[in-house]
């Protein structure tokens, strides 16, 4: 034989009363949900390099090679003037000119004044 | 909004033999009427089941809103045959309940209404609320997990077995769990018997 005791009467009850609860969703809430099913989902994009986003800003791939070449070509002017640069600055500076690549060389070689 | 009511009642009809999963797939491959229909669907349960453990409409709802949040993201990379969208669904509303429950604990319970001297159908609504608030609150002091397996078993109805795959644990399990919680409910309650008009007003 079993005893059901008050607590467990109680308990019941308020089961009972609980399982009675069959609320229908409103409108509000429908179009929330749908609001949200509607919204693209959120893509996971990683996030760029920082190298990706210097190359962007600099224009991409052909402004990189154009910026490239240039790079190139002022070093290879710098280490090796040919004769026409180097003239071109002993009669624009009315002075022998060399240019150094290291930071105490990376200065005009003699004095000159404007005019 | 009306609108949305009755979009949902016009897109249902061409998924009648189609099943949840079937609908839930479709959303993902980007129909737009699956959504709809599949709200309909599982909207009223989902929302019941957070209405009983949190015993707060607002709360409620702002649960099932969240619930079906959660499975729009993951329609994408749902597999087929892997589990039902509604056990899924009874994981996650659980889930979301206990955390608002956890979350409940340290908040004052003086926020209960009083019966209003009113009409009797007022007053007594007014304390089956009370009621019902009550054992919400008791079941944010039990266990998480006691707390989930006392719901699904009592206020949802579900068999063991049931239960064992929504919370991905043995049968033996469930029936520990929803023994011990019981038992903690009932020790919890006691004390709140007259309070709650139990001494004079017997059970219906």
């Amino acid at each position: 034989m079993t005893m059901t005791n008050p607590p467990d009467d109680m308990l019941s009850d308020l089961f009972a009363q609980a399982r009675k609860l069959t609320p229908m969703p409103d409108d509000a809430l429908i179009a929330r949900v749908l609001a949200d099913a509607a919204r693209p989902l959120p893509v996971r994009h990683p996030q760029p390099s920082v190298w990706a986003q210097l190359r962007a800003m600099i224009g991409g791939w052909p402004a990189l090679g154009g910026l490239a070449t240039a790079t190139v070509a002022g070093i290879w002017i710098g280490i090796a003037p040919p004769p026409l640069v180097a003239d071109y600055a002993a009669a624009l500076l009315d002075e022998p000119v060399s240019l150094g690549l290291s930071p105490e060389e990376f200065m005009i070689a003699g004095e000159f004044s404007d005019g | 909004m009306p609108l949305a009511r009755s979009q949902m009642m016009a897109v249902s009809d061409p998924f009648a033999h189609a099943s949840d999963e079937d609908l839930l797939l479709a959303h993902a491959s980007g129909d737009p009427r699956a959504a709809g229909a599949l709200t309909q669907r599982v909207l009223p349960r989902v929302l019941a089941q957070a209405l009983r453990m949190l015993a707060n409409r607002a709360e409620a709802e702002d649960v099932a809103q969240d619930a079906m949040l959660r499975l729009w993201r993951i329609a994408p990379d749902w597999r087929r045959g892997e589990a039902q969208v509604t056990t899924w669904l009874y994981r996650v509303v659980a889930n979301l309940c206990t955390d608002r429950l956890r979350k409940r604990r340290h908040v004052a319970m003086d926020e209960i209404a009083e019966p209003l001297d009113s009409a009797p159908s007022v007053a007594a609504q007014m304390q089956t609320r009370a009621r019902l608030r009550a054992l919400s609150d008791a079941l944010a002091q039990l266990p998480e997990r006691q707390a989930q397996a006392v719901a699904l078993r009592h206020l949802e109805g579900l068999s063991n077995p049931q239960i064992a795959e929504i919370m991905d644990i043995s049968v033996a399990s469930v029936e520990s769990l929803t023994a011990r919680g019981k038992r903690a409910l009932s020790a919890i309650m006691a004390g709140r018997r007259a309070e709650l008009g139990y001494d004079d007003d017997e059970p219906t």
